[in-house]
């Protein structure tokens, strides 16, 4: 076990940031904490580091307590690497400088920034300073001045916020190749889903400082949690009660409803399905949006095919059914 | 920090001196009033000169207005008993203005300025900078946007200035104020050249003339209460409103072209303060200098000029290690307390010299004795009138001076270069080594520059607590300025101004260059 948490709380004044969070990590897998801003992932990534430190609740490091309530083993101990969002690289020293700053007196420094410099692929920046280098570089060599002391653990805080969508999907790859290699731990800490998705072994999904869920990204998408969770990944479509009983389908009362918006079939023999008016359909370039009126309800469904008749039938698959208590 | 205040309000217990009473009789009213008519004329005064220039020359294109706007602000780098002892010289019977004007046979005008009207205008010329520099830097940062709305919402251009812009820089305009009647209040060497009682000179005759520090005590209260309240005020007025905008896409403010003549009036007006405040007292020190070099310029000169730079630069020293170990104990710590004591410790800069110097006397005049009981006799006094204190005192005034450009250098360090030392492995006083001194470094030597300058300055504390064999230039110029030779009092005038304006040209390149 690498990291354990339990019941981690934090609170900045009558902010509950993080409520009572518990839950474990594997050695040699790569993290993801999603949340959007305000659910307590910085928070959870700064109380790991030791930058912060937690009101009650504990957290342990390979077994050993690290923080708790009454304990704080400060951050320059714990051999937690930190990538941040803003790079944080020293701006009055050269790259190699940055790099070869955390690592051990005794060690062969110019060998490891060497090899760092070679995996990060910025070989001969080294004599650079931080302004001279494009957002990308200054990035990898963050992450490089993070790998320097060897970290049990690596947290990167919103690696991907400050680059360019063009580039986020070449560097995303990039970057997990280069944590690939290094073998390190790793936990990214991000607001976007497609992220998460793309670099994690299991996803840790936060929302108002309490932890919804934990699991692999297929688990998460074929039996999220929540309706929050579903929603994280698809345009989600909330059905009542009563419609979903016009549908034919026979509901169980206090339970929430709800489909995917693109598991809707039109015109289709499905297990469940009803007659519906469309009432107004908007193209909006890659998909349609489209009104449809149910008896006295009205639903909104992103579809990929044009509509051309004002009635239609509309179905879907009793597997599709998300069902929530 | 907090000794001096400490000192003077125990000491209103132990009773006053004799003197007191003969002191409220006959000269408290006199104190109150003529501080009192000092602070708000020379406010009035110093707002009208500061706002205006930094308006115009932030407002507006015209010829020259680089120079100018660096002219305006050299006033300060001349002690303002230094530009009175000046003013009193151009206007005296046989002075420069008499001189100049005899060739032309003109009536002669008979201008007395050695009084407290005067005083009002020699302190108002040499201290509308603090005004000036505050406005600018604000009127600097405010958006076009604002005042683009104003116009489309119909309002003339002195509408807008008198409705919109001076209520929103009424925060700036009071900062400069503030500062302003703090060195007005601290002011020694121009009200006593101009024979005006107030109560810092009126601490000195105590001190002095009656030679009754209890009294002293008292004035120095009295004087303490009015600062305090004026802090009272500036931190309420404060906390009402808001007034930065939170507009991150703001434009920079435009200068508006105006036509060529108006363009020379506008040249005219806001070069004025800069030719009172600035060209008219050092010519006319240039001249007493020329006149009076041949027996000033003594072997013992070099060696008070000597004294006086070591001493500055020792109180340099002092107040910038003072300053980054309160900066730091509370950047350190957890506790909140700690937090709100470095806001006390800066308070100093608001006390007068003479009360400082008063706080300070009395407990190391105690330690002395003290340490003489457990030591013997032989040890002589450690304290009083020595060095140590007078250093010690210098750090007490001049804490601010050095404090606030070191904090705001360390606000410009984000923090996640410490967090990133720290999850690098790396504890504290490392980080502070490695990471922040070496971006602290222009912040820190402006903060010795500034603290220079002002020691360099400094009057009233250095006059009080000086050791007897010490001298400084400043107490040199006032030396001679009371010994009825004050043309003499001309050359180390002006080397306190060139070590003044030197550094601030050599700091203004650093900052650039950054």
């Amino acid at each position: 076990m690498l990291l354990q948490t339990q019941n981690l709380s934090k609170n900045f004044g009558t902010v509950k940031a993080l409520d009572q969070v518990s839950f474990q990590l594997e050695t040699g897998k790569t993290y993801s904490i999603v949340g959007e801003s305000g659910s307590g992932k910085t928070t959870l990534a700064r109380l790991i580091t030791g930058l912060e430190r937690p009101d009650f609740g504990s957290i342990h490091l390979n077994g050993k307590l690290i923080a708790s309530g009454s304990f704080h083993l400060s951050a320059e101990k714990r051999a937690v690497g930190l990538v941040f969002q803003d790079y944080a690289l020293f701006p009055h020293l050269t790259v190699e400088k940055n790099i070869e700053y955390g690592i051990a007196k005794t060690k062969d420094k110019k060998r490891i920034v060497e090899s760092l410099l070679t995996l990060v692929n910025l070989e001969g920046y080294g004599s650079r300073y931080p302004h001279e280098l494009s957002g990308g570089q200054q990035q990898r060599v963050a992450l490089a001045r993070a790998l320097a002391p060897e970290p049990q653990l690596l947290i990167l805080d919103e690696p991907f916020s400050n680059l360019d969508t063009s580039l986020r999907n070449y560097l995303r790859t990039e970057l997990f190749n280069i944590l690939q290699q290094t073998g390190v731990s790793s936990i990214f800490v991000t607001h976007d889903t497609k992220d998460a998705l793309a670099v994690s072994d299991e996803i840790l999904i936060l929302r108002n400082g309490q932890l919804l869920q934990q699991a692999t990204p297929e688990k998460l998408y074929q039996q999220p949690a929540t309706p929050y969770i579903a929603q994280l990944f698809d345009f989600l479509v909330a059905l009542s009660p009563q419609l979903v009983q016009k549908f034919g389908y026979s509901c169980q009362p206090n339970r929430k409803y709800y489909l995917r918006s693109r598991d809707f079939k039109i015109n289709q023999d499905t297990d469940y399905q009803i007659a519906t008016q469309v009432k107004r359909s908007v193209f909006m370039g890659t998909y349609y949006t489209t009104y449809l009126q149910i008896e006295e309800e009205e639903i909104m469904i992103e579809h990929q095919e044009e509509l051309k008749q004002t009635t239609m039938n509309l179905g879907w698959q009793e597997a599709d059914l998300l069902i929530f208590d | 920090m907090a000794l001096p205040t400490l000192v003077i309000f125990v000491k209103l217990f132990a009773g006053a001196g004799e003197t007191w009473g003969h002191i409220v009789e006959y000269l408290l009213l006199r104190y109150l009033s003529n501080s009192f008519y000092l602070a708000i004329a020379c406010s009035l005064l110093t707002i009208l000169l500061g706002v205006s220039t930094a308006w115009w020359s932030t407002r507006y294109e015209f010829p020259l207005r680089k120079p100018l706007e660096w002219l305006l602000i050299l006033p300060l780098a001349i002690p303002s008993y230094t530009t009175a002892y000046a003013y009193a010289g151009i206007f005296d019977y046989g002075g420069s203005l008499e001189l100049l004007l005899r060739p032309l046979s003109w009536g002669i005008p008979k201008v007395d300025v050695m009084n407290i009207h005067g005083l009002v205008l020699v302190l108002s010329i040499s201290l509308y900078p603090y005004v000036y520099v505050a406005c600018r830097a604000f009127f600097l940062h405010q958006s076009q946007n604002l005042i683009e709305a104003a116009q489309l919402l119909g309002g003339n251009s002195i509408r807008n200035f008198f409705k919109l812009i001076l209520p929103i820089a009424r925060p700036a305009i009071v900062g400069g104020v503030i500062l302003v009647l703090m060195e007005v209040l601290n002011d020694y060497g121009a009200a006593k050249y101009y024979g005006v009682n107030t109560f810092t000179t009126g601490i000195f005759k105590a001190w002095f003339g009656y030679e009754e520090i209890e009294t002293a005590v008292y004035l120095a209260a009295l004087l303490l209460a009015m600062i305090f309240s004026l802090i009272f005020l500036e931190q309420w007025q404060r906390r009402r409103k808001k007034f930065t905008s939170q507009d991150k896409s703001r434009k920079p403010l435009k200068r508006i072209l105006l036509s060529k003549p108006k363009q020379y009036l506008l040249l005219g007006m806001i070069a004025l303060p800069a030719i009172f405040g600035f060209l008219i007292p050092v010519a006319q020190l240039l001249y007493w200098a020329f006149l009076t070099y041949e027996s000033v310029l003594k072997a013992s000169f070099f060696s008070i000029a000597l004294q006086s730079l070591l001493i500055a630069t020792l109180a340099a020293v002092a107040c910038v290690l003072f300053a980054v170990l309160l900066l730091y104990t509370s950047h350190w710590n957890y506790l909140k307390s700690i937090k709100s004591l470095s806001k006390f410790g800066v308070l100093g800069y608001a006390i007068p010299g003479a009360v400082i110097a008063v706080g300070i006397y009395i407990p190391s005049l105690y330690v002395d004795r003290w340490l003489m009981k457990m030591l013997g006799a032989k040890v002589g006094l450690i304290l009083t009138g020595t060095i140590i204190a007078l250093i010690y005192a210098y750090v007490v005034r001049f804490l601010a001076v050095a404090y606030n450009p070191i904090a705001s250098g360390r606000e410009k360090i984000q923090n996640t270069l410490v967090e990133a030392s720290y999850s690098l492995g790396k504890g504290t006083l490392f980080t502070f080594f490695k990471i922040e001194f070496p971006l602290l470094q222009t912040a820190i030597f402006s903060a010795m520059i500034l603290v220079f300058i002002d020691v360099m300055k400094e009057l009233p504390l250095t006059l009080l607590l000086k050791p007897y064999e010490v001298q400084t230039l400043a107490v040199k110029a006032y030396e001679y300025a009371s010994d009825e030779l004050v043309m003499e009092a001309a050359l180390p005038s002006l080397l306190i101004i060139l070590t003044g304006v030197l550094p601030v040209i050599i700091l203004n390149k650093l900052i650039r260059r950054d």
